[in-house]
């Protein structure tokens, strides 16, 4: 762990880790984004309106 | 297929249901109570245990944990399986995290009324506790992850992946952020020091709200308002880009908690930048829920539950958009140490999470006691009762926190603070305070009426404990099929590997923020004059600490002229290299200390001014509402601890000498004596081992080590005199002295100039510098530093002096001597 401890302590520049970080968001955000539209509305039709119809109860039992 | 027959488990939901409203009760009467003794400080009655220091922890994490927690759990325990189409994973489980967390709630109420806190916001528990609370929350988890997996729909729903995000993201929050090292079963010292811990406190801090009060709200949203309004959710795709792009935003803001403050700027626009981002998924999830409504408006006029949705989530968007505003840094100069905070989160708490939290209750608790609501009427009433509280609390907080900022800020056009003491910036803001017990009673009112109105609802009908279901068995889906089956839509029916995303999506924002500051020593520039603290002045913090003084006193100067001149040189981040845990606060209900051991500087006070106002705060100033802390001249220090903390400091790096624990006590002793003999010169006995002395080492240790000694610096020895002093008798001159007279002077003079304890008296025949205008004059403006009087002429023009001189030898010695 020292050798990790000693890399890190003497990184310079580390700051532009998030500006790093961000433009990995704005790539992953872009990808997402097209790969969610390109998704078939009836497909997610059929999920968000699955909610609605879970009520499967039919009558009480004793659970054992 | 056949249908397997089931059974959910109603009766932990109910568990949590009462919980929630029995623990809601509480934290809201405990907020009323912090909130009398703001306005009024005879609420603390005068007790070490329910002072506001104590009580505020308490209802914060009251409310945040006991109310809102249980809440989470029972909307999560009651849609988890009806999504999933079966019973939770184990009903030992279930139990062991019903009773594990009430355990919790319980200890942590004990714990705060007896002053055992870490002093970390809303991160208070010891770490016995803050183990009990890792234990329970992998329970929770775990029930959670087995019932994914022995789900009987393919699908995972998208509330159960905000469901996810909560577990690990509070798992790695708690985890990160409770790292500690213990010393006895009540007590630890935070592993981080300074500007670290407050990194780590604030990525804490600030995903708290987004994975406790956020992520498991929004889970809840994507059930609970289509269900009640009974139509799908708006936009599933939005759903899942703002459930990304939260989730992994959320992690990198935290720092925007300490804009202006002792960062790394990089650090700092970190905070910024991704807070302006939050805008977007958040009013995502916004919309898509005030979307879900869309040519449902009719019913929402008939159905209180929706109501209250319609209000969580218009105060989620405000919320949402006002956070990141907030994190502008020229707003933050506004609401950051003012009642603006204040005022954000409880627009969220009350209006977000008690929204959707009473629009769920009103909509499950008759469907899982099959019967309707008792009282639409009542539950209407409660509607209003609660949206009106919220207007009457937030308003007056914003107008207090504007108030007292512009006053922090205000100069005469001499160029001196015109309010350079605190307290008539306190003062000013009061009666809002007072509105603000009415909006908690109001509050408190709309929950009683509800509790009332569920409680009925629950004794007209009847829940099963076991309510029996059926469902087809889930079918395996086998491997991906790349031409049916998009990566997210395969990701949706793999609950670890989903799970195994969020992870990564939640560890780079936070690992970005905290490696570099405690890894890269760049970050924190070490100061040669800054020494640890001796053992007297660490017990005096360990006090502070456990008092929660940083609920109302931050230590934090920031770089603005109008901190500098009221309070010292701006913070430094190399002055906190040994503060575990650091102590700079959020809120300023009383003056920063960060410079009140600067002998000189404008916040410094001598011995007995502490010994007097820690006795009776009122006593020195009657508009003060700091409680009293008489006790600390009563209860000695624990010396059989001190060379425990020694070396506990010295595990984590604070550089004592080899051996020092051995010495401490000693050193402890010796200057206590100092402090001790320093008191007795002021006619004040007390023994070295009271807790009054280590608060006083404390208080004089704050700032002193990078102080400069300079021009501030001096007594009234040995400065010349002022020359030809003519004394100023209008009458408008008079009421003016009289104003500064009665806002400054009286803290130590008392308002008849008489002399509070043993500060001198100005009205007797006793004058330690003499009573000629000239000498009275001088005295003001070059204060008495070895009697804890500061230079004015630093704060007041010379015609205020003047006046100031005019009013005490015409005014105050004419009335005393008739």
């Amino acid at each position: 762990m020292k050798i990790v401890s000693n890399l890190l302590e003497n990184i310079e520049g580390i700051r532009i880790y998030y500006i790093i970080g961000l433009l990995i968001f704005v790539i992953l955000f872009i990808v997402i984004f097209i790969r969610t539209m390109k998704r078939s509305n009836t497909e997610m039709e059929d999920i968000k309106n699955s909610i609605l119809h879970d009520n499967t109860t039919e009558k009480t039992l004793h659970h054992n | 297929m056949e249908n397997q027959k089931f059974y959910y488990d109603n009766k932990t939901v109910k568990l949590f249901i009462l919980a929630t409203i029995i623990w809601g009760v509480v934290g809201i009467l405990v907020g009323i109570l912090a909130a009398l003794q703001l306005a009024f400080p005879a609420f603390n009655f005068g007790l070490e245990y329910t002072t506001f220091g104590r009580i505020r922890p308490l209802h914060t994490n009251a409310i945040i944990f006991a109310f809102v927690g249980n809440a989470i759990f029972a909307g999560v325990y009651y849609s988890m399986q009806k999504l999933l189409k079966t019973r939770m994973f184990s009903d030992r489980l279930s139990k062991i995290n019903f009773w594990g967390w009430q355990l919790i709630i319980v200890l942590a109420a004990v714990t705060f009324v007896l002053g055992i806190s870490t002093a970390k916001e809303y991160a208070e528990l010891e770490w016995p506790i803050d183990i009990l609370i890792a234990v329970v929350w992998v329970i929770f988890g775990w029930n959670m992850i087995g019932t994914i997996l022995k789900r009987r729909v393919q699908h995972i729903y998208a509330a159960i992946w905000w469901y996810i995000a909560t577990f690990i993201g509070v798992a790695i929050l708690h985890v990160v952020n409770s790292f500690e090292l213990p010393i006895s079963l009540t007590k630890s010292y935070s592993i981080y020091a300074g500007a670290q811990d407050a990194v780590v406190q604030w990525w804490y801090g600030h995903n708290a709200v987004a994975f406790f009060l956020t992520t498991p709200f929004l889970g809840l949203m994507y059930y609970y308002l289509p269900k009640a309004a009974n139509r799908p959710i708006y936009s599933y795709k939005l759903s899942i880009i703002h459930f990304w792009s939260l989730i992994f935003l959320y992690m990198w803001a935290g720092p925007h908690h300490l804009l202006y403050q002792a960062l790394p700027e990089w650090a700092q626009a970190l905070g910024v930048t991704f807070s302006i981002m939050l805008i977007a998924p958040s009013w995502g999830g916004m919309i898509n829920g005030l979307l879900t409504l869309r040519g449902a408006w009719d019913k929402v006029r008939d159905s209180a539950a929706l109501k209250f949705f319609v209000v969580a989530v218009t105060a989620y968007g405000m919320s949402t958009f006002e956070g990141p505003m907030m994190s502008l840094k020229s707003v933050n100069q506004i609401t950051h140490f003012t009642d603006w905070t204040i005022a954000h989160v409880h627009i969220g708490g009350m209006g977000w999470n008690g929204g959707l939290v009473f629009g769920m209750l009103y909509w499950l608790i008759p469907k899982l006691f099959k019967t309707k609501l008792f009282s639409e009427k009542l539950a209407n009433i409660h509607f209003w009762m609660s949206t009106l509280a919220i207007l009457i609390y937030a308003i007056p907080l914003y107008w207090s926190a504007v108030t007292q900022w512009l006053m922090w800020r205000e100069y005469t056009p001499e160029g001196y603070l015109a309010y350079p003491n605190f307290l008539e910036t306190l003062t000013q803001i009061l009666p809002m305070y007072t509105v603000r017990i009415l909006a908690g009673v109001l509050f408190l009112g709309g929950f009683l009426v509800m509790s009332f109105n569920l409680f009925k609802t629950m004794t007209t009908g009847k829940v099963e404990d076991n309510e029996a279901a059926e469902a087809p068995a889930l079918v395996p889906a086998g491997p991906r099929n790349p031409v049916q089956e998009t990566v997210h839509r395969w990701m949706e029916r793999k609950g670890v590997r989903f799970s195994v995303w969020v992870f990564i999506a939640l560890v780079i924002g936070g690992a970005v923020e905290i490696i570099p500051m405690i890894f890269i020593k760049s970050n924190v520039p070490t100061i040669d004059s800054v020494k640890p603290y001796t053992p007297l002045e660490l017990e005096g913090r360990d006090i502070y600490i456990s008092e929660g003084c940083y609920v109302c006193h931050s230590q934090m100067v920031r770089p603005f002229r109008w901190e500098t001149d009221r309070y010292g040189e701006y913070s430094k981040i190399g002055e906190f290299v040994y503060d575990h845990p650091y102590q700079w606060g959020s809120r300023r209900t009383g003056p920063d200390l960060g410079r009140a051991g600067v002998v000189g500087g404008p916040m410094y006070k001598n011995a007995a001014w502490h010994y007097n106002h820690f006795l009776d705060p009122q006593k020195m100033n009657e508009q003060s509402i700091m409680p009293n802390y008489a006790w600390f001249a009563e209860k000695d220090v624990n010396l059989e601890m001190t060379p425990k903390k020694i070396r506990a400091m010295q595990t984590l790096g604070v550089p004592y000498e080899e051996g020092y624990d051995q010495k401490a006590i000693d050193d402890y002793m010796i200057q206590a004596k100092l402090i001790v003999d320093d008191l007795k010169a002021s006619g004040i006995e007390i023994e070295p081992t009271k807790q009054m002395v280590a608060m006083i080492a404390y208080m004089h240790k704050l700032g002193k080590d990078i102080s400069v000694p300079g021009d501030s610096e001096t007594t009234t020895s040995g400065e010349a005199i002022k020359e030809n002093v003519e004394l100023l008798s209008s009458q408008a001159d008079l009421d003016a002295a009289k104003q500064i007279f009665q806002t400054t002077c009286i803290v130590c003079h008392g308002s008849d100039g008489k002399g509070i304890a043993t500060f001198p008296s100005l009205v007797d025949d006793e004058w330690i510098n003499g009573n000629q205008p000239e000498q009275v004059y001088t005295s003001i403006a070059n204060g008495n530093v070895a009697k804890g009087m500061i230079a004015y002429k630093n704060q007041y023009n010379e015609e205020q002096i003047t006046q100031l001189a005019s009013y005490i030898l015409l005014v105050l010695n004419n009335e005393n001597s008739k």
